[in-house]
């Protein structure tokens, strides 16, 4: 068949379905100028116009049969035989109103959640990047692990070698961010914002374009007027100037430095973070210079690939390049990603797990749906006979209950939308993102999400009706004749099987529901070893450029010099705060004591080899904190005591190890008293242990006991070496508050801008709400899983009470006849309970067999309950079992009801 | 992709796609030239001619146009395609097949 052709008869098809109207005039017209035609040329032969139209006519036949063959030859009427079917559906449905809202609910809440994780599945995999042609876009990291601040960055000697030999590249940029940049200017009070330097090139390369004024241009020297300049956010705009048209050229203070804003970038633009506000130019070193700060892992870089060029080839191309530098390291290794994992990678465990299980609960309303239309096709057994009996073929049968699930899950479509319109925030705020990256809450709801569910009801409707359809036209026209419900053998054991099959599913989401709802109550009842109630928190950065200098690596690692004035600023501030008069306590900490992002290590050996000391070098997370912070904290001192006046800058070093780090390296002994030596950098002197402190975790949501020491901020060397330098940027202080907590902030925001007006304090809150914070989303994902498991065990014991009914409705009188007979109410309600138990019992061992499996799946997001516990799955089978119970209760009663005289009489 | 057909309705079919290989014509123009052409032996009957021309005009070897007819009238014409050119081949190179079949039956039972 030519392709012409084809494309010629499909059009006359669609032609015969659309303007079926247009096409039965068409042919009622040519039929009538047929007869027209003979009738003139009988006249033209001498007849009189009556004989001649007599004559034409029976010549022409019966009119309405021709006119009804030529209908059928055209494709008219298998168009009209459908829609009499999904009329006759229509009103089935609204015949039966129960079976109508039962089904129609457990369809819309399976195609609701599945179309609502299928839209963010689709967003996060295939809606295009915000930017043109972004999927070849890619982020180049190294192995580098320091400085922590710029863990997998790349130096500026890598970036530039990249950037002039790479043949896979067609482009290249870099950025660094995570730093505070303030933004003042004269008399308004300073802003801290979150910053970015951006070369010129990653602007271009990324293809976006300003809203108003200019990005950074090539020619942006780094000692000409042109590279102060500064690029702004949107929101900046609005919040700071009320979005003024002459806000380009002005000129604002950035770190001290005066830079004219030259350009707004749109509102939606986000590269990975969405708090940045004010983008500088990242100047480099030209390409000839060589120092240690060109040596250094600093800068995030993003490259957009050359046409044609895979991820392979870029990998090897850029590690050969950067294997080339220096030939004496060890070659580093790269991990090349394209941007749209780097931006969308973290949702993939918590969006798998979501999709699963709205893809099981879909199945599992299916089976739902089908075993209701099974029981209901037993009772129009009789129905379906007559059509067989009138001549209706057996594919006829088929395509009208066909038909009529395709109704169903039509009808479907109404509540199914409005579930996946909830759902979809629903799925997308489960998902939470890791900080610094920027939420989910853009998916749309759009005619593509409306589109998917239109494609699931379709394909929902034939995996639910075909099974229905062909067992409904298992019949045969002396049925018709048959009194009662008389019932096809295969109809009853299919639906036992989708009853089963629908326990087994709500088991294993049973199952997952309870693991992670566990997992999240043992994470958020966790032990922290601190208040956080009533504690205020703020931070106050400086800029690490200020304190810290690159030095020329040693033995492979970064050196840092550290100006004294980084410990002096903090005292300053430190003592202002204490002076307040609203305040209990107040400590500051390098990095908030749990959650954060990134903790340098430090390892610690013992120097005093004892007989019970392991003498083993031990790593541990480092914290350096200012005297009396275990005391504002609350944390538990176990042994000694905890930083106070005593140790000062020029005491002996101390040190406070963490309780994990005490029963590692000390165990069964206090080690008060001990010395330890730090390894970080020239300068460090031997601590002597003056405490042990109750372990506090340092991730919320990681099981084991992290070991840690605690330094005071007063005793630090002048060189360190790269992990532990990234805390000089800034430090946590914490307040106990006791009065009002609004005015003591206030108070130490005037006490900040006193200390210095250009560095204010940021991520000003409580603790609890930062903490609180990290819950949320885990409580917003164990909410959306536990209404997944609930929906389904609702749907499944939905399910077994209606085959549990129809079992009774269906025995009614051997029930009868059975009590007539002098059966105890025992033995009948065994008849009804028994077979329902055997089919809960096989669902069960089902579920379990495969809930075991996948609860392994699930095993990384477990925290403190493992994925065999046995209490869960044994909890999950009572509950099914309880919930049976209740859904087999009332065909129970109705059975016992079984009158023999009234059945009697109905026959 | 010939719909299995009885005999008659498939010599129905070859005698239509016949007569518009001479040229384009309409429903009743073709039934006329049926009847003239076997000298009256043949009779179309309209319950059979047009859904013949309907499948016909579904399996795409013959189009249908709404026309001014002589009499400035419009009737509906029919034309074959280059597909139903290839489906006369066809039809004929079967018929005489089946015709000479027949043939040599009747001569030697």
């Amino acid at each position: 068949m030519t392709l012409a052709r084809f494309l010629r008869i499909a059009r006359q098809r669609f032609t015969a379905i659309v303007r079926r109207g247009a096409v039965e005039r068409d042919i009622d017209r040519e039929l009538a100028w047929h007869l027209e035609q003979s009738i003139l040329e009988k006249i033209a032969d001498g007849a009189s116009e009556e004989d001649a139209r007599r004559e034409a006519h029976r010549e022409f036949g019966v009119l309405a049969l021709v006119t009804e063959r030529s209908r059928d030859a055209r494709g008219v009427t298998t168009i009209n035989g459908f829609v009499d079917d999904v009329r006759y559906a229509l009103r089935l449905l609204r015949r039966t109103p129960a079976f109508t809202a039962i089904a129609g609910l457990a369809l819309a809440a399976g195609i609701g959640t599945t179309a609502a994780a299928a839209a963010v599945v689709s967003f996060v995999l295939a809606r295009p990047l915000p930017f043109p042609d972004g999927d070849r876009l890619i982020t180049i990291r190294t192995d580098a692990v320091e400085p922590a601040l710029f863990a997998r960055a790349a130096s500026v000697h890598q970036y530039r070698a990249w950037q002039a030999r790479s043949a896979s590249l067609a482009a290249v940029g870099a950025s660094r961010g995570g730093s505070h940049v303030i933004a003042a200017e004269p008399g308004a009070p300073p802003l801290r914002v979150q910053g970015q330097a951006f070369t010129p090139s990653l602007f271009a390369l990324l293809g976006v374009r300003p809203e108003a004024g200019r990005l950074f241009e090539e020619d942006d020297h780094p000692f000409g007027p042109r590279a102060l300049v500064v690029v702004i956010s949107h929101r900046l705009w609005q919040r700071r100037y009320g979005g003024a048209p002459g806000t380009i050229g002005r000129r604002i203070r950035v770190d001290s430095v005066a830079r004219e804003i030259v350009g707004i970038l749109p509102a939606d633009f986000h590269l990975q973070a969405d708090n940045i506000d004010v983008w500088i130019p990242l100047i480099l070193a030209p390409a000839g210079e060589h120092g240690p700060a060109q040596d250094t892992p600093q800068l995030r870089v993003t490259a957009r690939l050359r046409p044609g060029a895979t991820l392979a080839a870029a990998r090897a191309d850029l590690e050969a390049i950067a294997a080339d530098l220096h030939p004496e390291r060890a070659a580093p290794r790269l991990d090349i990603s394209p941007l749209r994992r780097t931006l969308y990678g973290w949702t993939r465990p918590r969006l798998a797990t979501l999709g699963a299980m709205s893809t099981l609960l879909l199945a599992l309303s299916c089976a739902n749906v089908a075993a209701l239309l099974l029981a209901r096709g037993t009772l129009r057994r009789r129905e379906l006979a007559m059509r067989a009996a009138l001549g209706a073929s057996r594919r006829r049968i088929v395509r009208q209950l066909l038909t009529e699930s395709l109704v169903l899950g039509l009808a479907a479509a109404v509540p199914a939308v409005l579930v996946t319109a909830f759902g979809l925030p629903a799925v997308s705020a489960a998902l939470g993102p890791p900080p610094g990256l920027f939420r989910l809450t853009v998916v749309p709801f759009d005619v593509a999400v409306l589109a998917t569910v239109a494609a699931l009801c379709v394909l929902s409707s034939i995996a639910f009706g075909v099974v229905p359809a062909i067992a409904g036209s298992r019949v045969h026209p002396i049925d018709a004749l048959h009194g009662g419900t008389a019932r096809s053998a295969s109809g009853r054991s299919w639906r036992g099987g989708l009853v089963a099959l629908q326990i087994a599913l709500a088991d294993v989401l049973l199952v997952a529901g309870a693991l992670l709802t566990a997992s999240y109550v043992n994470v958020s009842g966790r032990e922290l070893n601190f208040e956080p109630r009533g504690l205020l928190t703020f931070s106050y950065a400086v800029r690490a450029d200020e304190f810290i200098r690159p030095m020329p690596q040693r033995q492979g690692s970064s050196v840092f010099e550290v100006s004294p004035d980084a410990a002096r600023t903090f005292e300053t501030l430190s003592d202002r705060l204490k002076q307040l008069p609203g305040s209990r306590g107040v400590a500051g900490i390098s990095f908030p004591p749990v959650n954060s992002l990134v903790l340098p290590m430090v390892t610690v050996q013992p120097l005093d080899a004892t007989r019970d000391s392991l003498g083993a070098p031990t790593a541990a997370a480092y914290f350096i904190v200012t005297p009396e912070v275990f005391a504002t904290l609350q944390t538990p001192i176990l042994h000694g005591r905890e930083f106070d006046a005593r140790d000062g800058r020029d005491a002996p070093w101390t040190i406070v190890v963490n309780e994990a780090m005490a029963r590692l390296c000390w165990p069964g002994g206090n080690p008060v008293g001990r010395r330890v030596r730090l390894d970080l950098g020239d300068g460090e002197r031997p601590r002597e242990i003056i405490g042990v402190v109750a372990t506090m975790p340092a991730r919320l949501d990681e099981p084991a006991a992290q070991p840690a020491v605690y330094t005071s901020y007063l005793q630090q060397p002048r060189y360190y070496r790269g992990p532990a330098v990234g805390m000089f940027a800034g430090m946590t202080f914490l307040m106990r508050p006791k009065g009002d907590a609004d005015v003591l902030l206030a108070a130490a925001r005037r006490a900040a801008a006193e200390v210095s007006p250009e560095r204010p304090i940021d991520e000003v809150g409580a603790v609890q709400s930062h903490l609180y914070a990290r819950l949320a989303e885990r409580r917003n994902y164990v909410t959306a899983v536990d209404t997944f498991a609930l929906l389904a065990a609702l749907l499944a014991i939905v399910g077994l009470h209606g085959v549990a009914t129809h079992v009774v409705v269906g025995r009614a009188n051997e029930f009868a006849v059975r009590r007539a007979l002098g059966a105890r109410r025992r033995e009948i309600l065994a008849l009804v309970a028994l077979p329902s138990l055997w089919l809960v019992a096989a669902g069960l061992v089902m579920g379990a067999a495969i809930a075991l499996p996948a609860a392994r799946l699930l095993a990384p997001q477990l925290w403190g309950v493992a994925p065999t516990d046995i209490p869960t799955y044994v909890g999950a089978s009572a509950t099914l079992l309880g919930a049976a119970a209740i859904g087999c209760a009332a065909p129970m009663r109705r059975a016992l009801r079984c009158d023999p005289t009234a059945r009697l009489r109905a026959e | 992709m010939p719909k299995p057909s009885d005999l008659l309705q498939g010599t129905l079919d070859l005698l239509i796609l016949k007569t518009l290989a001479r040229g384009p014509l309409h429903g009743w123009g073709i039934s006329k030239r049926i009847q003239q052409l076997s000298d009256d032996e043949l009779s179309v009957g309209q319950g059979s001619l047009y859904p013949a021309l309907y499948r016909l005009e579904n399996q795409g070897w013959i189009v249908a146009q709404w026309k001014e007819s002589e009499q400035g009238r419009s009737a509906k014409v029919y034309s074959l395609t280059r597909d139903g050119r290839q489906q006369l081949e066809r039809e004929l190179a079967t018929w005489k097949r089946l015709s000479s079949a027949v043939g040599l039956l009747l001569k030697r039972a």
